[in-house]
């Protein structure tokens, strides 16, 4: 079952940050593709969504950009700047708080998630 | 995911069917080819057939539209930060520029040349209107101006009666100090044995440093000149004289017997002063200037107002001062039944005004300046010349921008369609303009810099680029904006109003058929350039004129040796000496020849047995002080009589006069043999009537120059003088005046051990007569050959650009069969038929200007139709060069060439 693009839509720089800060570098259609994987293909990014997106974070600093000719196509990776690195802790931690809000407000038992902002990763 | 799978054909087919798809922006562009291309693959690696997964990728995509809206949406979150997008618009101007470097090169020496000539005018006006405003109290000072009429005179002049600063000054609580001025001529000055000749000595009160406030370096200013025979001098004076020394309370010698104390040194005065006096001399030690006379005008005079006295009010008080004062001293002097009434009903007029200190270097030029000023009309000229300058450089950057919207239609149709607001496009060309104006500054800068010197020579400045100052930096930065908006305004409008639809379809009219405001700018750049040339042209016909107009004497060969009495009783000895040695033809003494700046009297005569009571027998006249030689040595002619001669003991009593005087004096019968007569001298130099002084006119002399050709040539009349003195004149027959200098120099040396000589040529002196016309034609020729390089220049790029929209229309014309020179006339046309509409307008706008400035002159030289025809070919002919450069360049290409491209 595919997640309706309403839900998503507030959340697609928040994935698009988290995904590049796990991978390093990455070009756009990878990022497709890695999120179509990390999500058993629930959620599917469109590249109407994805590039203006992409653009707009590199506009504000927090990508940095490093293109790649191969042949006649031109690749342009991107990765996060330090900038983008601190964005990426604070938009995560900001998700979580807002899911267990919607689990105090939905009245579901359990919190969906722990409260450590990241799971798996030794704090430093 | 390997990308062997696509094969370059493939890619190719991708790349175009985007492109066909309207997929052009640059920054997405790539991005999603490489995207599409690595979908695709996907979709074959699972074993699709390429068309089929590149249509499947296609729809995931939400086909073209959705390309498109992603495209969009790109730009747009780009265009969201402005900082970002202040960038993106310098990137393009920058790309912009470089590509068209051709034009940018245009616009840039266009734009700079003209900055350049705003900057150094600019300069040149900040320092004008800067003059005197560095004293203290410079909004309280004033001098005072004369009018006066009486016996034939009128005089407006600075000259004041020695009474009048001391009668201010104790009359008037508003007035805090007055001081007065006055010139004796240069003197000569030593310290030890060797004389100097200074120009700048002044004789002053010892007010003179209350009322302008100056840093006194040594010395107490309060009581530096109270003391009869002391000086204050400049800086300048103290280092030449007394080097390393301190100078204070030393002694320099005037004119050989002047023993002359230094009691204050200050520091010398600024180039923008009206004055530059090195040596300041207490009047205290002149006699003259201790009579309390109001019949005598010798002293210029300068007052210091009070805080808050106002100065119109204060003026209003001054005829009651001369009725109180002065009138009855001329009652007196005058005798018999001399009233005020009678004075004012015979048109007579005595009044005293102020003068504000501000308005002496720009508004006022009056007998007894110290140092000529500069017309404030011509600092009006100037600056309309520099702004049309700037304005023709302009106008080139205006129509090369919408002469090539033709090429930029389409990217701006482009930019539209993918969501660029009209802003964004008016900001993106104005960056350009700016960007480009910043450029030009910067070599502006370069150019004035380099320029100035030449400037300074010619205007007799001394300007510099003041680098040190951040004023500059600021002006500069707000000198690009304002000329880059000026310049770039109207090319934004224009441009950003292109409608897409329209520019796409391709049927927006581009090029030269939209230039109907293009034509009329070039025609008003050619309208400017073509008038500056006709009056450049005008300005040296009329200096040519005066310089070979037959002046009624003989200015060449005559050199003039000044400061003669240094010699004392070896003058005599000296020009006999000279005569001696056979090399000269003629020799005289005297301070009266006919250039300006030379000596001058002017007194009232009148016909023997007329009532000298009664104006109109008056006749105001030059009386010059001459000797038996003066006539031959200076070549006149006498046209009726004889000149003067040692035959004729009686000469002594006779007079010469000239022909404007013969006119004046109305003689009852024949003019040689009548009596003229003048007020005698009374024991304290005042006007003495009863005892009238009579000359018996011997000759009459033709006319002659002896002012500028500004003025008519007024009565004169000579007479020999008793004790002759000044300069000795000598006319000499050798072309070889190096010669003739050493000769004199060799014999002053022997004659005048110690005393500098000092020599000019009458000729050379006569043409610094015309000094600031020689100065004004040469400035203003070099503007009028700026604004038409530049404009030519302009010229020059929308003929190249014409040339290469139509190099389509140029190679089917040569492979038709036109020759070369009807396609240079086809492409030289359009553009020569503006220049000849720019010429239509330019000659009554020129005619104009010359009649206004050749108001001043009572003989000037015709101009003629041909000066306009001359001026009007020569601005077509450079045009039409320029332009046929161009056109003959793209006339003379392949045809080939040109046909096969596209």
């Amino acid at each position: 079952m595919m997640h309706s693009s309403e839900l998503l839509k507030g959340t697609l720089q928040t994935i698009l940050l988290k995904v590049l800060k796990d991978n390093g570098r990455m070009y756009g259609y990878e990022l497709t593709q890695r999120v179509k994987d990390l999500s058993d293909a629930r959620i599917l990014l469109t590249e109407g969504a994805l590039y203006p997106t992409l653009h707009k974070l590199e506009a504000e600093g927090m990508l940095k950009t490093e293109v790649v000719t191969i042949g006649k196509r031109v690749r342009k990776y991107y990765s996060l700047t330090a900038e983008g690195k601190s964005l990426v802790k604070e938009r995560v931690a900001e998700f979580i708080e807002f899911i267990n809000t919607m689990g105090n407000v939905l009245q579901i038992p359990q919190p969906a998630i722990s409260g450590t902002p990241f799971p798996g990763e030794k704090k430093g | 995911m390997s990308m062997k799978l696509l094969t370059s054909e493939h890619i190719d087919y991708i790349i175009k069917d985007l492109n066909y798809r309207g997929i052009f922006a640059e920054t997405i562009q790539d991005e999603l080819i490489d995207h599409i291309c690595s979908s695709v693959e996907n979709e074959m690696t699972h074993g699709k057939k390429f068309i089929d997964a590149y249509h499947g990728v296609l729809k995931s995509f939400g086909h073209t539209g959705g390309l498109r809206e992603t495209q969009k949406k790109v730009i747009q979150s780009e265009n969201a930060k402005s900082r970002n997008m202040l960038k993106n618009y310098f990137t393009i101007a920058l790309r912009n520029l470089r590509k068209h470097s051709f034009y940018t090169f245009i616009n840039v020496a266009g734009l700079s040349v003209g900055l350049a000539i705003c900057f150094i005018i600019i300069l040149f006006v900040i320092n004008e209107i800067s003059y005197d405003k560095h004293f203290e109290n410079a909004d309280r000072i004033y001098r005072t101006k004369s009018e006066i009429k009486f016996g034939g005179n009128h005089y407006n002049m600075l000259y004041a009666p020695p009474i009048l600063a001391s009668t201010l000054a104790t009359e008037f609580p508003e007035v805090e100090a007055a001081i007065r001025f006055r010139e004796r001529g240069s003197y000569l000055v030593k310290r030890n044995i060797d004389n100097i000749k200074e120009d700048n000595v002044i004789w002053t009160d010892k007010d003179f440093f209350k009322v302008f406030s100056m840093p006194v370096i040594a010395g107490n200013a309060e009581t530096a000149l109270a003391e009869p025979n002391t000086i204050a001098i400049s800086e300048k004076i103290a280092d030449k004289y007394f080097p390393n020394e301190n100078a204070l309370g030393q002694t320099l010698i005037l004119d050989n017997n002047m023993n002359m104390k230094i009691t204050a040194i200050y520091k010398t005065l600024p180039p923008n002063t009206h004055f530059h006096f090195d040596i300041l001399i207490s009047l205290e030690g002149l006699e003259e200037a201790k009579r309390p006379v109001w019949y005598s005008n010798n002293f210029q005079t300068y007052i210091l107002l009070s805080p808050g006295a106002d100065a119109t009010r204060l003026e209003t008080k001054f005829s009651e001062l001369v009725v109180t004062h002065a009138m009855p001293q001329l009652a007196e002097v005058l005798g018999g039944d001399f009233t005020m009434e009678k004075f004012i009903a015979a048109g007579n007029k005595m009044e005293y005004t102020l003068q504000p200190l501000a308005d002496i270097h720009l508004k006022s030029s009056l007998q007894g300046e110290f140092e000529p000023g500069f017309d404030i009309v011509y600092i009006y000229l100037f600056v309309a010349v520099a702004f049309f300058i700037l304005m023709i450089a302009c106008i080139n950057f205006m129509n090369l921008s919408t002469a090539r919207s033709a090429n930029r239609a389409k990217e701006v149709g482009i930019r539209k369609v993918m969501g660029s607001f009209r802003s964004h496009l008016m900001r993106q060309f104005l960056t350009e303009s700016i960007l480009l104006t910043f450029a030009s500054i910067i070599l502006a800068l370069g150019i004035a810099y380099l320029l100035l010197p030449f400037f300074n020579q010619l205007s007799l400045r001394t300007l510099s680029i003041p680098f040190n100052q951040p004023m500059l930096y600021a002006i500069i930065t707000a000198a690009a904006l304002g000329v880059g908006v000026l310049a770039g305004i109207y090319p934004s409008f224009f441009l950003s109003a292109f409608k897409p639809v329209n520019v796409l379809k391709g049927n927006v009219s581009l090029g030269m058929k939209s230039g109907f405001i293009r034509s009329a700018l070039v025609v008003f750049q050619f309208t400017i350039s073509i008038s500056l040339v006709i009056g450049t042209l005008a300005v040296n016909r009329q200096l040519n004129y005066i310089q070979s107009k037959k002046l009624g004497f003989n200015k060449d060969q005559v050199i003039v040796i000044e400061d003669v009495y240094a010699l004392g009783t070896n003058r005599i000895p000296f020009k006999e000496e000279i005569m001696r040695s056979g090399k000269m033809e003629n020799a005289t003494m005297t301070g009266f020849l006919p250039v300006s700046g030379t000596w001058r009297n002017d007194n009232p005569w009148w016909v023997e047995g007329r009532d000298p009571a009664i104006q109109e027998n008056m006749v105001s006249i030059q009386n010059w002080r001459i000797d038996y030689d003066y006539i031959k040595t200076m070549g006149m002619s006498i046209k009726e009589g004889r000149d003067f001669s040692r035959d004729f003991p009686s000469d002594s009593s006779a007079v010469i006069i000239n022909e404007a005087a013969l006119k004046s004096f109305h003689f009852d019968g024949e003019a040689i043999g009548s009596k003229i007569q003048s007020f005698g001298d009374g024991p304290n130099g005042e006007p003495d009537k009863d005892h009238p002084i009579s000359l018996t006119v011997v000759g009459i002399a033709e006319n002659f120059h002896f002012e500028s050709l500004k003025q008519n040539v007024s009565p004169l009349m000579m007479e020999l003088s008793k004790r002759p003195e000044g300069p000795i004149s000598f006319r000499f027959q050798s072309q070889n005046s190096k010669e003739i200098i050493q000769l004199i120099e060799t014999k002053w040396k022997e004659m005048a051990p110690g005393q500098p000589f000092n020599y000019y040529f009458l000729d050379e002196r006569f043409g610094t007569m015309y000094a600031s016309e020689t100065r004004l034609g040469k400035i203003f020729g070099i503007f009028s050959m700026i604004a038409i390089v530049i404009a030519c220049l302009g010229l020059f790029a929308l003929t190249s650009f014409t040339a290469e929209q139509r190099m389509k229309e140029i190679g089917i014309r040569k492979v038709l069969g036109a020759s070369i020179s009807s396609i240079v006339m086809l492409l030289s046309k359009e553009l020569g038929k503006l220049v000849l509409i720019a010429f239509v307008l330019a000659v009554p706008l020129a005619w104009f200007g010359i009649d206004w400035w050749l108001k001043d002159y009572t003989y000037k030289t015709q101009i003629g139709v041909g000066l306009y025809l001359i001026a009007g070919a020569a601005a077509f002919l450079i045009a039409w060069a320029t332009m046929s450069f161009q056109s003959f360049k793209a006339a003379s290409n392949d045809p080939v060439k040109s046909l096969r491209s596209e």
